[in-house]
């Protein structure tokens, strides 16, 4: 077990995450949600599936799922989250 | 679909028994968050996790486990302290600050997905 690398690996990653876009929406998820439980098994492995595809198909995912499809989808479903939070209105955030 | 009815809300046994923390509510609540946080981030994420790649392309792979695990529980560990910092934030500010607040980086984090998406 080659712990410089490990203590490297989780380093780099630890600050690159710092204030990215999937710890913002936890910090801000969490807070709201009435599940924090979900939200943060959700980020976790949505982090964890999205590094692991992307270390495993590395730019092939590129050509699976063209990135900026990908990312409008992703600013979509962020879109809701935001409208469900300013205007709950209908449904109570959940 | 849409993101915040990913699944059809379960229908309660008996009418008096739908109170908001009957089992059966609680863990469509659940599983509704877990999908809808899933989906976005995992989306939001997919392009981006090149740090991992490069890393593991520094150390010529020859250990890419060790390097995955360290990755792996670097994200693990930012997520729980995002929600945990969620949480916290939660107790000290009134609900009406924090939701409008909250929606308020929302929206900024799809702008920065758009702006991504302008510069890809």
């Amino acid at each position: 077990m080659d712990w410089n690398l490990l203590a490297l690996s989780f380093t780099a990653v630890f600050i690159s995450e710092l204030g990215d876009k999937s710890q913002l929406a936890a910090i801000v998820l969490g807070g709201t949600s009435k599940s924090p439980k979900a939200v943060f098994l959700g980020t976790a492995t949505a982090l964890l599936l999205a590094s692991f595809l992307g270390v495993l198909v590395g730019e092939g995912t590129a050509q699976i799922l063209p990135e900026r499809v990908v990312k409008a989808v992703a600013a979509i479903g962020f879109g809701l989250l935001a409208v469900r939070l300013l205007w709950p209105g209908e449904s109570t955030a959940d | 679909m849409s993101i915040s009815s990913a699944s059809p809300v379960p229908a309660p046994e008996a009418p008096g028994a739908a109170s908001e923390s009957s089992p059966k509510l609680v863990e469509g609540r659940f599983r509704r968050v877990f999908v809808s946080t899933f989906i976005t981030i995992f989306l939001a994420e997919l392009g981006d996790k090149t740090q991992v790649t490069t890393l593991l392309m520094s150390a010529q792979a020859e250990s890419p486990w060790v390097v995955f695990l360290g990755a792996g529980t670097a994200l693990v560990a930012t997520s729980l302290l995002g929600v945990l910092l969620g949480r916290w934030l939660a107790r000290r500010l009134q609900p009406k600050i924090l939701d409008t607040a909250s929606g308020t980086i929302l929206l900024g984090i799809t702008l920065w997905l758009l702006w991504d998406i302008a510069h890809l």
